[in-house]
């Protein structure tokens, strides 16, 4: 391990976490950066560990999903549904800086653990919620799923084949902004407490941030009267109605290459992919003559140039691999080629291996180190650190019950017992 | 009324495109000063990208770049000018915070890259993004969204199984990198306040991103499954899709996510036997028979409206919602509830719409947008002289030379 004695980005800022799903990540995140946090799951384990498993043994403590989002937190568990459990949780409250939920609004409240509640026992804390759609307002009690938040943005219809339904990411993503934007918001808050000594409750919605990857169609709509046609990643020119091929079959999969002209960059890679053509006898000659400044610009060309051209470069493409039309084109010969890459690609990728981003922990209980992905960024003065796996159920209740809350023996025993913890 | 959160920080932002924009909009809605440092002679991408307000394209009328840039300020310097090389020091000693995102060696190349600034500025914090970050064999590959969104691994797992991939659109990724850049910003911040140490963020967008995609990394590394994709299928949940309605490209995203809410659902279409029938009793026995099942999902909404089937499916307890297109959301109840769009004069394009990038609201402090996106080098006077503190012949000597640029080299051109 690296960094190890390196200082923190934050100090042991005391964070609990009650989330499941992808809002796991926010906690994570905080960890990464050193705060103290604390994964409260209910006796038994969280619903949120799930597959894909370990050695594809189904096992809540061999759930990979779990592992990625819960690294550097402790873990406890607690049933704060009942009044001895919410003792306990108020007690750690007392101790902490924030709290991060994601409950359907109002669930805290009910057990009187709601941001007032919360700020009777601990005036400066800071609840960040994190929901689908917020804690008021029309929607705030609407039923919903990853998918179904993902709907709500308008960035789902943007994505598919034209011919069928639009399709989402098949690794929900959702819930993962709802975490990333719950650490956000709760630093944002953190820093403002630490400037004013006053807490505040975060409230994320999952729906806001499924918006923020539409780039620029709704404002197509909302300033042009524009409506956006999803193309199953054809690329649209609006003022033409042509659609330019970009992704290409190749021996093993999929690249996409940006072949277009008009403007540069484009015009010059588009005729560095035709002289590698050439050179390999794949270029017919009417491709090799086509001005890609003019023949080929998306404001003035007509469709069956585009499908002319995207036929040639694919037939060109068919006879090589990914890694090869990615090495040799896009970093030797600056083309603009991307891989469409998979899980494999990505775990043999050179340049993450070159910049030593994947990161081993170690699972003594497993007598195994398991690989993560590698800091999510790098920080000269206060590398990120990898210091412990996702907590098993239940693995800190003597160390934070025990030794930090001074629980005796007996009354841990007595709770473990009634399954409060 | 309770002061913004960073209130009297200063972002000096050479920062282009969207990631950088957007990251520094999380600091800038909660009461950060950002500035734009631009030029006439290297237009942001964004200010060719349409669409552009009154159908008129100029450099200061489009809303792709308005949308990521509200509440900033915009200086116009020739970096390349020794002068304004001047400039960009003097927002770089004002700053607290600088971001860039240019291509790795581009800001060493003009004297401003981290060791520089560290140099005069060692409580600098220094973020540069870049699409596979600094050293190795691929530093230099060229960036832009859409290429990360096939090289993170997002366009394999989109689209059906039995067609190529449906890769997701735009630049996907750079939405997630802007939320991991600005919590770095702030814990970085955090760091400084207790030391008094700036340091350096350096970002690899590839990297960042994996994150939104670590359980099927994993997956692999230790099941050696490759992860593929299946239209909008979940392996918890049964039915799990994206459903036709009445009218044109309609419709309805529903997921039944246990027993439960099947019982509900079968009652919500009228069928309530259905949830006795064998082959669809339990959560695999729905998987086995995944296809007549949707079939008969579709069937079902096919006669309705979205915004009907919702209205059933949601009186029933069953997660759904319309498939929103861009017009809904201009319209979605919720959304007003949030003031989520919020409508401001902007000198060229008019009234228009802008979008918070915090998807949090703060109870005490609330995201705000109080300024409409800048037009190119609309605050040289504010900028320069209210928070420099130079005086109208600097100004003016930096105009006359060049070094504040004020005119297009040549006619405007649309990029998108």
């Amino acid at each position: 391990m690296y960094h190890q004695e390196a200082e923190s980005t934050l100090p042991p800022y005391r964070i609990l976490d009650l989330t499941e799903g992808g809002c796991m990540l926010g906690g994570r995140l905080l960890a990464d950066l050193g705060a103290d946090v604390i994964m409260i799951e209910p006796p038994g384990g969280s619903p949120s560990r799930t597959g894909p498993h370990y050695k594809n043994v189904v096992d809540p403590e061999k759930s990979l999903f779990w592992w990625a989002y819960n690294a550097n937190k402790r873990g406890i568990t607690l049933d704060i549904a009942r009044a001895e459990g919410r003792k306990l949780f108020k007690d750690l409250v007392r101790k902490s800086d924030a709290v991060l939920e994601s409950f359907e609004p109002g669930y805290l409240d009910h057990l009187k653990l709601g941001y007032p509640d919360l700020g009777r026992i601990k005036p400066d804390i800071i609840l960040t919620s994190i929901t689908p759609f917020g804690q008021n307002g029309p929607k705030a009690h609407y039923q919903a799923s990853d998918l179904t938040v993902w709907a709500s943005g308008a960035y789902l219809y943007a994505c598919g084949n034209p011919d069928r339904a639009p399709t989402w990411i098949s690794f929900p993503q959702a819930g993962l902004f709802g975490g990333a934007e719950g650490a956000i918001g709760t630093m944002t808050a953190i820093w403002h407490r630490n400037n004013t000594g006053e807490g505040q409750h975060v409230d994320v919605s999952m729906q806001e941030s499924a918006l923020s990857p539409n780039l620029n169609i709704l404002q197509m709509w909302d300033v042009s009267g524009v409506e956006f046609h999803r193309l199953g990643g054809a690329l649209y020119v609006p003022s033409t109605g042509v659609q330019q091929p970009i992704y290409f079959e190749c021996r093993d999969g999929y690249v996409m290459i940006l072949v277009q002209g008009g403007n540069e960059p484009f015009i010059s890679s588009s005729a560095r992919l035709v002289k590698w053509m050439a050179e390999e006898g794949m270029a017919p000659e009417w491709l090799v003559r086509l001005n890609w400044t003019l023949d080929y610009d998306a404001t003035t060309m007509g469709q069956p140039i585009a499908d002319r051209v995207g036929e040639a470069v694919e037939r060109f493409t068919l006879t090589r691999t990914k890694a090869e039309l990615y090495e040799e084109g896009a970093i030797k010969r600056q083309i603009l080629i991307a891989p469409v890459s998979n899980t494999k690609d990505i775990s043999e990728n050179l340049q993450l291996k070159s910049r030593d981003y994947w990161e081993k922990l170690d699972h003594a209980d497993l007598d195994d180190a398991v690989v993560y992905c590698g800091p999510f960024i790098r920080m000269s003065e206060t590398p990120l650190k990898y210091q412990r796996r996702a907590p098993l159920i239940g693995e800190h209740n003597d160390e934070i019950y025990g030794e930090e809350l001074g629980i005796s023996r007996e009354k841990l025993d007595s709770l473990k017992e009634k399954r409060i913890i | 009324m309770n002061g913004n959160v960073f209130d009297g920080l200063k972002v000096a932002e050479f920062a282009w495109v969207i990631v950088g924009p957007a990251t520094s909009r999380y600091l800038a809605e909660h009461g950060a000063t950002v500035v734009k440092i631009e030029s006439h002679k290297r237009l942001d991408t964004m200010r060719g990208t349409s669409p552009f307000a009154n159908n008129k394209p100029t450099v200061d009328s489009s809303m792709a770049y308005g949308r990521h840039n509200p509440n900033k300020y915009s200086v116009s310097i020739d970096l390349q000018h020794p002068n304004g090389k001047k400039l960009a020091w003097k927002l770089i000693h004002w700053a607290d915070i600088v971001t860039e995102s240019f291509s790795p060696g581009t800001m060493e190349k003009w004297g401003l890259g981290y060791e520089d600034v560290r140099k005069l500025r060692p409580d600098i914090i220094y973020l540069s993004s870049s699409m596979q970050g600094r050293g190795g064999p691929h530093s230099s590959y060229a960036g832009y969204g859409m290429n990360a969104v096939n090289l993170c691994g997002f366009t394999e797992v989109s689209g059906w199984r039995d067609k190529r991939p449906a890769a997701p659109h735009g630049a996907y990724t750079d939405y997630i990198n802007a939320r991991f850049n600005a919590l770095a910003l702030v814990a970085a911040l955090d760091y400084r306040r207790r030391t008094g140490k700036g340091q350096w963020i350096e970002q690899s967008q590839f990297e960042t991103s994996l994150h939104f995609f670590a359980p099927p990394l994993m997956d692999y590394q230790i099941n050696g499954r490759i992860m593929g994709r299946d239209g909008n299928r979940y392996p918890q949940a049964a039915p799990h899709g994206v459903f036709p309605c009445q009218g044109n490209d309609n419709w309805i995203a529903i997921a039944v996510l246990n027993e439960e809410q099947w019982r509900n659902f079968c009652q919500a279409i009228g069928q309530p036997h259905l949830a006795g029938r064998k082959e669809y009793a339990t959560l695999p026995q729905r998987k086995k028979n995944e296809d007549e099942l949707e079939k008969l999902v579709g069937d079902w909404t096919r006669c309705l409206t979205p915004e009907e089937a919702e209205k059933l499916l949601q009186k029933a307890g069953v997660p759904s919602h319309i498939v929103a297109k861009p017009k809904d959301v201009y319209e979605d109840i919720q959304l007003r509830e949030r003031h989520y769009f919020v409508p401001i004069e902007h000198p060229v394009m008019g009234r228009q719409s802008y979008e918070p990038q915090s998807s949090f609201i703060l109870s005490k402090t609330p995201r705000r947008i109080k300024r409409p996106s800048p037009c190119l080098g609309e605050h040289n006077e504010f900028v320069f002289k209210n928070l420099l503190g130079m005086t109208d012949e600097e100004i003016a000597g930096h105009i006359a030379d060049g070094s504040i640029t004020t005119e297009l080299p040549g006619q405007f051109k649309v990029s998108m």
